[in-house]
This record gives structure tokens, sequence and C-alpha cells, in this order.
């Protein structure tokens, strides 16, 4: 498996460290539910066959953190993004809705 | 009480330089040497007081550039850079960078965290192709090409000078010894005797 890094280009898996779903989001831990909403957010995983939005970090490269989307059972990879970017983009959209 | 204190040490002890006609390889042991980041929301700024200083601009891919008072700029990661120059006469890229940026940037000194290794010659490619997992082929990487990967496992900064070809490699200086041993080897079947 080979990861295009948007600031590298593409690399061998073997740069790269795998740093879990990019989908979850840290609760609120002011919560009056904070502490089931944290046992979900650390522990619980459906793990589906299919496309994945992953974290990966660039270790031995730029030291990105990229959000990969790959499928978990053919390996394929549609979409690399600084996580940064992501985040970003997140940010000025929910700025938006308020 | 005795007087206690560090003494400069060079990190390239146990080495032996190789020059025959196919490899040559040199530690540059006379670079003063600074890694610098762009404060938050100031690259543009950073990068004109770059161009003002030394009549370049930063690199913005994994590139290299030589700008002007004999300092080159290695892209290092987005919006980082490695800054290599000569020594020579007390010269300390930290001090400079930090005199000439101010608030722009954030600088931190790698002369001593770093050492740079030159390898050149018409095997150069081959033998660092042995450990690095980059398409160094003439079409992919070329004078002026960096970047950022590993060396048989070792963390390096790699941009390439010529194309005799000649290659510089930055590593940290406790791994020079691993990095040797691995590029002797690798350079073994052209001429080269292991240290
Ligand atoms: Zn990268």
């Amino acid at each position: 498996m080979r990861i295009a890094c948007p600031y590298c280009g593409e690399r061998s898996l073997d740069e790269f460290l795998y740093s879990g779903d990019a989908t979850v989001k840290r609760p609120d831990f002011a919560s009056p539910t904070a502490t089931e909403e944290f046992v979900s957010y650390v522990y619980e995983r459906t793990n589906p066959p299919g496309m994945h939005r992953e974290l990966w970090y660039h270790a031995a490269g730029c030291h990105a953190w990229l959000v990969v989307t790959r499928g978990v059972a053919t390996h394929q990879i549609t979409s690399v993004e600084a996580a940064r970017e992501v985040a970003l983009k997140e940010k000025s959209a929910t700025k938006d809705t308020k | 009480m005795a007087k206690q204190g560090l003494t400069a040490t060079s990190a390239f002890l146990h080495w032996k330089p190789v020059a025959n006609s196919n490899l040559t390889v040199d530690a540059r042991e006379t670079l003063t040497m600074a890694s610098f980041a762009a404060a938050k929301g100031k690259k543009d700024e950073l990068n004109a007081a770059v161009r003002a200083a030394y009549g370049v601009d930063l690199p913005k891919t994994p590139s290299r550039v030589e700008g002007q008072q004999g300092v080159a700029f290695v892209w290092a990661g987005p919006e980082q850079w490695l800054a290599v120059a000569e020594r020579k006469d007390g010269r300390d890229l930290e001090t400079e960078f930090k005199k000439t940026f101010g608030p722009l940037a954030s600088v931190v000194d790698q002369s001593d965290g770093r050492v740079v290794v030159r390898i050149s010659g018409p095997r150069a490619r081959e033998v660092l192709a042995k450990g690095i997992p980059l398409d160094l082929h003439e079409t992919a990487f070329r004078p002026g090409s960096a970047a950022i990967t590993h060396a048989s496992h070792i963390g390096v900064i790699l941009w390439q000078i010529d194309d005799k070809p000649t290659y510089e490699v930055a590593l940290f200086r406790s791994y020079v010894d691993s990095f040797a041993h691995w590029l002797l080897d690798s350079a073994a079947e052209y001429g080269v005797a292991h240290a």
C-alpha cells in the first residue's frame, strides 16, 4: 500500500503510522452524559466493510497528520487530505451555520 | 574543584573518507544549521523577510534553494525549513535568523544536533537507492529536489546538489555510525572498503 502525502508525494506504507478513526469527535467533558460519550469515543467501533476515513501520521516524512479515505477490504485509497485543512474547513463550516 | 564542561567532539570519530572513481563520501563538519517554522499566520511576511535578506523565496514543495550570503534553504515539512551555511568567522544561523526574522518564525539551532554527509560520484544514486525508498532516477529526483524520508530506517533529510550526481543527507548526529555502516556495506560492490 502506498499513500500520496499531499506534501511529500506518494510514499511507502512504512513511512506512516495508522492513528485511528478520523470521524469520531472528542465529547464535551461538561456534558451530563460525558462518561457514556467518552466510552463510545474511545472504545466503540462498528468496523464495517467498505470505505473508512482514517487518521494517518507521516512519521518518517513531513510529520503531517492526514485524513485518508480507504477501502478496508481493497486498500483502495480515494482521497488523502491534510488533517489541518480538514479541521479548518469544519471549523469555518460550523462558524457559517452559527 | 576541577573545571567541568563539555568539549566539542566530532560525530565522525570512526570515519574514514571514501574517494574512488565511483564514489566519494565526505563529512561536512564546518556547517551552521538552523531549522525554523513560520509563526501562525506569518508565512507570507516570513517569506518577504527571507527574500529581503537572502534574495530567494522559501521552497513550498520538497526542494532546496540557494540564497545569497551562502545560505541554502531546504523544505522540511509544511511551513518549516532547514537552513545550512558554512560556519566560517563564527557564523551562527540561529542568532542570525532570530535577529532577521524576529517574531515571524520560531528558530532552533541544529548545528550540533544534525550532521550532513555528502555522497557524490557515478555510483552515488545506486548506493543510496539500496536503503532509501524513493525513486531517485534522474527523471524523478533532480538537482534542487529534496525529501524527508529514511535511509536504512534512519530518518534523513535528503537533497540533490548536482547531476554528477551529488547528494547530501542530514541526519541526527548519534546515528552517524549506523548510517556509515549501511552506506559502506552498500558501496562495497563499487570498490569501497569497509572502515
Ligand atoms: Zn508527508
